[in-house]
C-alpha cells in the first residue's frame, strides 16, 4: 500500500518572535513494515540553521533555527510511504508462548535484551499504581500468552474508555485517565504502557499516522485529520508487535509509523523554545492519502 | 621531627575531660607527631587570644561574603560560613594513597562516561547492568553519540572521603556533574593563612594553587578553536543557589564571565554571551548548572536555568562543556559494586582506594541481602530526584518505616543501594571553647591535565554538629581547612602561595545581565535613600512642629503625609481613612518604614536592593560590604510594631549616612567603567522620577502662604538643598525660584536638568549597536527631555491657572518630564538589557 502523507503545523504569533529554535521529529522512519521513500520538511520562513540526525532511538530528528523576526512559523513534512505489512502473516509463531516465560526471557542478561529492557521502567507520564496494575493483571491472567494477553488489554480499554478530545491535556496523569475512563490516543497508548509495565514487561509509545476514509463502507475510524498513537510490545522471537487500543484494531495496512520511544516525551512531533513575550496561535492539518 | 605533646595546661584549659589527649589525636603513628606540633603551636595562644583569633576568622570570612544558601528558608539565604580553627590533617604516606587513589579513579570514570555514551561496551558485554545505565535519570539519551574531541572528557571530578577506625580511606560518593566546594576550600586555606599564620610555621602544609592553575589550562585545551583569546564562562544557576558566593569568587579568581543561562544564547550552532557591546562567541562553559536543566529545548523542557539550542551547539562541536552534559550518569551509587571489574576491565588494575562495600538491588541476590540487612545499611536511592536526602541509616528507623522502605526496595528494585556503615574516625574540633571528637568527611577535587589528572592537595573538609553519620551543608556543618603535610612536588612551583589573584580587568563589555543588576543597584540605592530622606523630613516636621495649635502646620502634615504616600506609592496610605491618620500617623508611617511586605516599604526597598547587590556580588569592595552589612543590621529586627519614633529617625540617619558611603565608595572602587556608568545612569534616572513625583505633589497646588512655604522647605530639606538655596538666593524662600532651583539650575548637583546632562552624556558612552549617524530611541527621548526643561520658563511655570489654586502648566510639564523619564528606562532596557523577552514553550498538537 502506498500513501502520501502531508502534516502541517502553522503557529501564528500575536507579538513578532525574534529567535525560535525548534525540535522536529516528524520524519517518518523506515522500519520492518514500511518503507519511507521519500519525505521532506518546508518550513517558512526559511530556516538559518537545519541540523539533521538520528536520536537515540534510530528516529530522525531534525532541529531548525530561526533567526530573525517572524509572525507566523509554517512546518509542512510531507512523506511517500509504502506499507508492506508482513506483520499479520508473524500472528502464528507467538500465539503460545505464556507472558510469564517472556517475562524470564527478557530478564535474561544477554547483551540483545539491554536495548530492550529499558522500556520496562516507569515515566513520568506511564507512572502506575495498585489500580492501574489491577487493571493489567486482568487480562494477563497466569499461564496466558503474552499475544493473547496484549490483545485482551486492548480491547478491554477500547470497550471501558472512552474517546473524549478535549477532556485531558499532555499533562493529564495516567492514574486519572484510569479513574475517569476517558481520553484520546496518547492517554490510551500510555495507559496500556503503564499496564504492561507494571508486571515488568516492555512496552513502547509509537506516534504516527491512521489513514482515515477506508475502502468499501466500512467504519470511519477514530483519530481522523491528526496525528496518532499507539503502543507496542515485545515478543521474544518475533519482535515488537503493535496495538492500538483507540481503533481495537492490530496496525497493520493503515497505520503509519513516524517515531517511537518510552513514552510522548521522546517522540513529541515537534516542540520549541522561542524568545517573545506575546500568545500563540497553533493550527495542524494532517491529509493520508492513498496513492 | 617529632615534637612532644603539649602543656598539661593546655589540655586542661582546652580538652573536653571526658576524652583523653591519646583519643584525640587517633592511633595514626605517622599523624601524631604532626598533631603534637599543632597543639604545641596552638598551645601558644591563651583562650582569649583564640577566641579573638576565631572572631577573626568569622569576620574575615564574612566581609569576604562567604555564604551558603539554605533552600526552602528564607533566612537561610546568604547564611555565613562556619570554619573551624582546628584543620584536618593528612600526612604523606596517606597522602600518597589518596592521591593515586583518585587519579586512577578519574581515569577509570573517565573512560566509563566515553563508553556510555560511545560504544557502550560495558552493557554490551554483560560488565554492567543496562537498568543501573538506562534507568538512571543521569543517564541522558540525547547525548549518546555526541563525538568526543579529546581524551579525557571528564575534566572534573570529586570525591567525598572518610577515613575509617581501621585507618583506610573510603570512597564514599563520586561528583562528576558539577562538583562543588572548591571555592570554599580555598576560602578556608587563605582565611586560615591569615588569621592564624603561627600555626603553619612548623608544619609543611601543600598549597592549593598548582589544582587551580591546572583547571584553568584544562580549560583552555578543551576549546574547540586553538585561539588568542579564548572565551571561557561559568554557567550558574543564579544567586539563589546554595553554593552562588563559590561561583562568583571562582570566576573572579579564574578570571572567567559569571553568567546565568539567559546570559547566553545559541545562533547558528555556536554559544554567544549578551554584552553590552552586542553578542561574543563562547568557547568553553564551566557549568554549575545540573545536566538536565541545561537545555530547554532537548532535554528538561521547563528549566529556566540553561541555553535553549545548547545541546546542537554540542553536538555542533562549536563549544565545550566543563563537565559534559550526560556526567550525572557517573554520580550512581549502584556503580560502587561494579568498580573493581570495571577497573579491571579497562585499566587491567585493581583499585587502589577500595569503594564502599555497596549492594545494587537490582539483583535478586544482592536485594535479598540488602532487604535482610536492612537495619545495619546505608540505603540510598541511585539518584536525586528532589532535594530529598537519597541516603538513611538504616539503624535509624522505625520498625514501620523499614516495611515502607523494604516495600518500595521489592517495587523497584533498581532504584537502591545498599551500603555498608563504616565507623568514621573522629577529628578533634574546637566547638564552644573546647576541643572534642567530630566525625568528618572530606572532599577533594580533581581536574585532568594534559597527561592525566591533577588533584587539589587539600580539600573541604566537614565535621556533624552533632556525633551524626549524615553530614550535609544542608542540614548545616562546621567545615575544616583541610592540611596535606607534605613538602610540594618540585614541579608545583607555579604559584608559590595561594594568593588571590583579583583579575581587575576582565575582557571584553560587562554582560547585559550585570549592567541591568547595576543600573538597578542605582536606582534602588536611590530609592531607598530618597525615602529615608524624605521620611525623616516628614517625621522631623511631624515632631517638631506645633501640630496640635498651628493650622498651618496641621495643614503641612497633612500636605507632606499625602505627598510621601505618592512618592513612595504606598497606596492607599494617607489618601484613605485620612481623619484617622492623620490623628496618628506613626503605625501608618512605621508602616511606610519597616513592613517588609509592604511595596514602596523602606525595609521592602532595601530588599530589592540587596537581592541585586547580591547578585553581582564580585562588583563590591569590602568596605562596600561593610557599609551593606551596617545596613542590615541597623533593619535587621526594627519592627513596624515597637518602634519609637525616636528610634526611627535614628534608623533613618544611619541608613541615609550607610547608603550614601555606598554610593561614594562604589564611585572609586567598581572595577570597571561600564559599571559604574549603568549604576550610576540607575542613579540619575531614579532621582530625576523621584523628585518630579515630589515636586508634583508638593508645589502643584496654591495653598495658605505659610503652608506653601513650609511645604517649599520641606522639598528643599528632603532634597538637601535648603543650604544651596540659601547661599544662592539668600532671599525668603519662593516658589519661583525653588522650581529654578531644583528644575533648571545646571549647578545643582540635585537639579533634574543637571541629572539629565549626565544621562546624556553616559548614554553617548555606551557602546553603539546599530550604525548610523540617526539617534537612538532612548537617545531622542533624552534630548526630548533635556530641551523640554532648557527651553522652560520659569515665571511661567510658577505662574497659578485662573481659578488661582494650581500651578496647572507646573502639573503639565512635570508629568510630561515624568512620562520621558519612563519612556526612557523602557528604551534602554530594550536595547542593552537583553532578559526583556521570556523564554516559552512551544508544542505541537496536544492531543489527537
Amino acid at each position: 500500500m502506498h500513501y502520501k502523507v502531508t502534516h502541517s503545523t502553522v503557529y501564528q504569533y500575536n507579538e513578532p518572535v525574534s529567535l525560535c529554535h525548534n525540535l522536529a521529529l516528524l520524519k517518518p522512519r523506515s522500519t520492518a513494515t514500511q518503507i519511507c521513500h521519500k519525505t521532506q520538511l518546508d518550513i517558512t520562513p526559511l530556516p538559518d540553521i537545519i541540523n539533521e540526525y538520528e536520536d537515540f532511538f534510530g528516529n530522525k530528528a531534525t532541529y531548525f533555527a530561526i533567526q530573525q523576526e517572524h509572525k507566523k512559523l509554517v512546518v509542512t513534512v510531507t512523506s511517500f510511504i509504502e506499507n508492506t505489512n508482513t506483520r499479520a502473516s508473524l500472528f502464528n509463531f507467538f500465539e503460545s508462548a505464556a507472558w510469564e516465560e517472556a517475562k524470564k526471557h527478557i530478564a535474561d542478561p544477554m547483551p540483545e535484551n539491554a536495548e530492550i529492557r529499558q522500556y520496562i521502567t516507569e515515566t513520568p507520564m506511564t507512572t502506575y499504581n495498585e489500580d492501574i496494575k489491577a487493571y493489567a493483571l486482568a487480562s494477563f491472567t497466569p499461564g496466558r500468552a503474552l499475544f493473547d494477553s496484549a490483545n485482551d488489554l486492548m480491547q478491554r480499554i477500547y470497550a471501558d474508555f472512552r474517546y473524549t478530545p478535549g477532556f485531558t491535556t499532555i499533562a493529564t496523569p495516567v492514574a486519572d485517565v484510569m479513574k475517569r475512563r476517558r481520553g484520546v490516543c496518547q492517554d490510551f497508548a500510555h495507559l496500556a504502557i503503564a499496564c504492561i509495565r507494571s508486571l515488568g514487561l516492555p512496552a513502547r509509545y509509537v506516534s504516527g499516522y491512521i489513514e482515515t476514509v477506508p475502502e468499501g463502507g466500512a467504519p470511519k475510524l477514530t483519530g481522523a485529520d491528526a496525528s496518532h498513537a499507539w503502543f507496542s510490545i515485545f515478543i521474544p522471537g518475533t519482535g515488537w508487535v503493535d496495538f492500538d487500543p483507540t481503533n481495537n484494531q492490530i496496525p497493520s495496512f493503515q497505520h503509519i509509523t513516524i517515531a517511537w520511544g518510552r513514552d510522548y516525551t521522546d517522540v513529541t512531533p515537534l516542540k520549541g523554545v522561542i524568545l517573545s513575550s506575546g500568545k500563540h496561535k497553533l493550527d495542524v492539518a494532517v491529509s493520508v492519502t492513498r496513492m | 621531627m617529632t615534637a612532644n605533646t603539649p602543656e598539661a595546661s593546655f589540655i586542661e584549659h582546652f580538652l573536653n575531660p571526658n576524652y583523653s589527649y591519646a583519643e584525640f589525636v587517633g592511633k595514626d603513628a605517622n599523624l601524631q607527631p604532626h598533631w603534637n606540633t599543632f597543639f604545641n603551636s596552638l598551645s601558644g595562644f591563651s583562650p582569649s587570644d583564640i577566641e579573638a583569633r576565631r572572631q577573626d576568622i568569622f569576620r574575615m570570612l564574612r566581609e569576604n561574603g562567604v555564604t551558603y544558601n539554605i533552600y526552602g528558608d528564607p533566612s537561610g539565604l546568604n547564611r555565613p560560613w562556619n570554619l573551624d580553627i582546628i584543620p584536618y590533617l593528612i600526612d604523606k604516606t596517606e597522602w600518597a594513597t589518596i592521591e593515586s587513589g583518585l587519579v586512577q579513579r578519574a581515569e577509570l570514570l573517565n573512560l566509563i562516561l566515553k563508553d556510555i555514551y560511545g560504544e557502550r561496551r560495558l552493557v554490551r558485554n554483560g560488565i554492567l547492568p543496562a537498568e543501573l545505565i538506562y534507568n538512571h535519570i543521569g543517564f541522558l539519551r540525547q547525548c549518546v553519540g555526541v563525538k568526543q574531541l579529546h581524551q579525557r572528557s571528564l575534566i572534573l571530578y570529586s570525591a567525598d572521603l572518610a577515613r575509617s577506625t581501621n585507618g583506610s580511606v573510603w570512597v564514599l560518593n563520586d561528583r562528576t556533574q558539577a562538583p562543588s566546594g572548591s571555592g570554599y576550600a580555598l576560602e578556608n586555606r587563605i582565611t586560615m593563612a591569615r588569621v592564624l599564620p603561627e600555626l603553619f610555621n612548623d608544619l609543611q602544609v601543600r598549597h592549593l594553587s598548582a589544582y587551580f592553575e591546572t583547571l584553568r589550562q584544562s580549560l583552555h585545551e578543551i576549546a574547540p578553536v586553538k585561539k588568542q583569546d579564548t572565551r571561557i564562562v561559568i554557567l550558574t544557576p543564579g544567586p539563589s543557589n546554595e553554593t552562588y558566593f563559590e561561583h562568583s569568587y571562582l570566576s573572579t579568581y579564574m578570571g572567567f564571565t559569571l553568567v546565568q543561562g539567559d546570559d547566553l544564547m545559541v545562533i547558528d550552532n555556536h554559544v554567544w554571551l549578551k554584552t553590552l557591546g552586542g553578542l561574543e562567541k563562547v568557547d568553553v562553559i564551566l557549568r554549575r548548572v545540573d545536566d538536565s536543566f541545561c537545555d530547554p529545548l532537548e532535554l528538561k523542557d521547563d528549566s529556566k536555568l540553561g541555553v535553549p539550542g545548547l545541546m546542537q551547539a554540542v553536538r555542533s562541536g562549536n563549544v565545550s562543556i566543563a563537565n559534559p552534559l550526560g556526567s550525572g550518569i557517573l554520580e550512581n551509587p549502584g556503580l560502587m559494586p561494579f568498580m573493581q571489574s570495571m577497573s579491571r576491565y579497562f585499566l587491567n588494575q585493581d583499585l587502589v582506594l577500595p569503594s564502599i562495600a555497596s549492594w545494587w538491588c537490582g539483583q535478586p541476590k544482592e536485594m535479598q541481602y540488602v532487604l535482610d540487612n536492612i537495619q545495619s545499611l546505608v540505603i540510598k536511592k541511585i539518584h536525586k530526584v528532589s532535594r530529598a536526602s537519597t541516603s538513611v541509616d538504616g539503624a535509624s528507623l522505625t520498625e514501620k518505616q523499614i516495611e515502607d522502605l523494604k516495600q518500595s526496595i521489592k517495587a523497584h528494585p533498581y532504584l537502591y543501594v545498599g551500603q555498608e556503615k563504616i565507623s568514621i574516625t573522629s577529628t578533634p574540633s574546637f566547638i564552644n571553647g573546647k576541643i572534642e571528637p567530630r566525625t568528618a568527611l572530606f572532599r577533594t577535587y580533581l581536574t585532568s591535565n594534559t597527561y592525566s589528572y591533577t588533584a587539589l592537595s587539600g580539600g573541604l573538609t566537614r565535621t556533624a554538629p552533632n556525633n551524626n553519620f549524615l553530614i550535609s551543608n544542608q542540614l548545616g556543618s562546621i567545615s575544616k581547612d583541610t592540611w596535606v603535610i607534605a613538602p610540594e612536588d618540585e614541579y608545583r612551583t607555579i604559584m608559590p602561595k595561594d594568593q588571590i589573584e583579583v583579575v581587575a580587568s576582565k575582557k571584553g563589555d560587562i554582560t547585559s545581565r550585570t549592567a541591568e543588576n547595576l543600573f538597578w543597584v542605582g536606582r534602588y540605592a536611590e530609592r531607598v535613600l530618597g525615602t529615608a530622606r524624605f521620611l525623616r523630613t516628614v517625621m522631623r516636621f511631624i515632631t517638631e512642629g506645633n501640630r496640635h495649635s498651628q493650622s498651618n502646620d496641621i495643614e503641612t502634615e497633612q500636605h507632606l503625609l499625602e505627598a510621601l504616600t505618592h512618592y513612595t506609592v504606598t497606596y492607599p496610605g494617607f489618601l484613605e481613612d485620612a481623619e484617622k491618620k492623620f490623628a496618628n500617623p506613626w503605625s501608618e508611617l512605621n508602616s511606610i518604614l519597616f513592613d517588609e511586605q509592604r511595596s514602596g516599604s523602606l525595609v521592602y526597598n532595601f530588599r530589592l536592593f540587596c537581592r541585586v547587590v547580591y547578585a553581582e556580588r564580585d562588583h563590591w569592595s569590602t568596605d562596600t560590604w561593610r557599609v551593606i552589612w551596617s545596613m542590615e543590621n541597623v533593619l535587621k529586627g526594627t519592627y513596624a510594631s515597637d518602634t519609637t519614633h525616636i528610634r526611627a529617625l535614628n534608623v533613618l540617619d544611619s541608613i541615609i549616612t550607610s547608603m550614601v558611603a555606598f554610593i561614594g565608595l562604589n564611585r572609586e572602587s567598581i572595577s570597571r567603567e561600564q559599571g559604574w556608568i549603568m549604576l550610576d545612569m540607575g542613579r540619575k534616572i531614579e532621582q530625576c522620577m523621584l523628585l518630579t513625583s515630589m515636586l508634583r505633589s508638593t508645589l502643584v497646588n496654591k495653598h495658605d502662604e505659610q503652608v506653601d512655604y513650609n511645604l517649599q522647605e520641606a522639598v528643599l530639606k528632603s532634597n538637601e538643598t535648603l543650604v544651596n538655596y540659601r547661599y544662592k538666593y539668600r532671599v525668603h524662600i519662593q516658589h519661583t525660584l525653588v522650581l529654578e532651583l531644583m528644575l533648571l539650575d545646571p549647578n545643582n548637583p540635585r537639579s533634574i536638568i543637571y541629572q539629565l546632562d549626565r544621562l546624556k552624556a553616559y548614554l553617548s558612552n555606551l557602546p553603539k549597536l546599530q550604525d548610523g549617524f540617526s539617534l537612538q530611541p532612548h537617545e531622542k527621548l533624552i534630548f526630548e527631555a533635556y530641551s523640554l526643561l532648557k527651553l522652560a520658563n520659569r515665571e511661567q511655570l510658577s505662574t497659578p491657572d485662573e481659578t488661582g489654586a494650581q500651578f496647572k502648566l507646573l502639573d503639565e510639564f512635570l508629568e510630561k518630564l515624568y512620562d520621558l523619564l519612563f519612556n526612557i528606562t523602557g528604551a534602554v532596557s530594550k536595547l542593552y538589557f537583553k532578559h526583556a523577552q521570556k523564554q516559552k514553550q512551544l508544542f505541537s498538537a496536544e492531543s489527537f
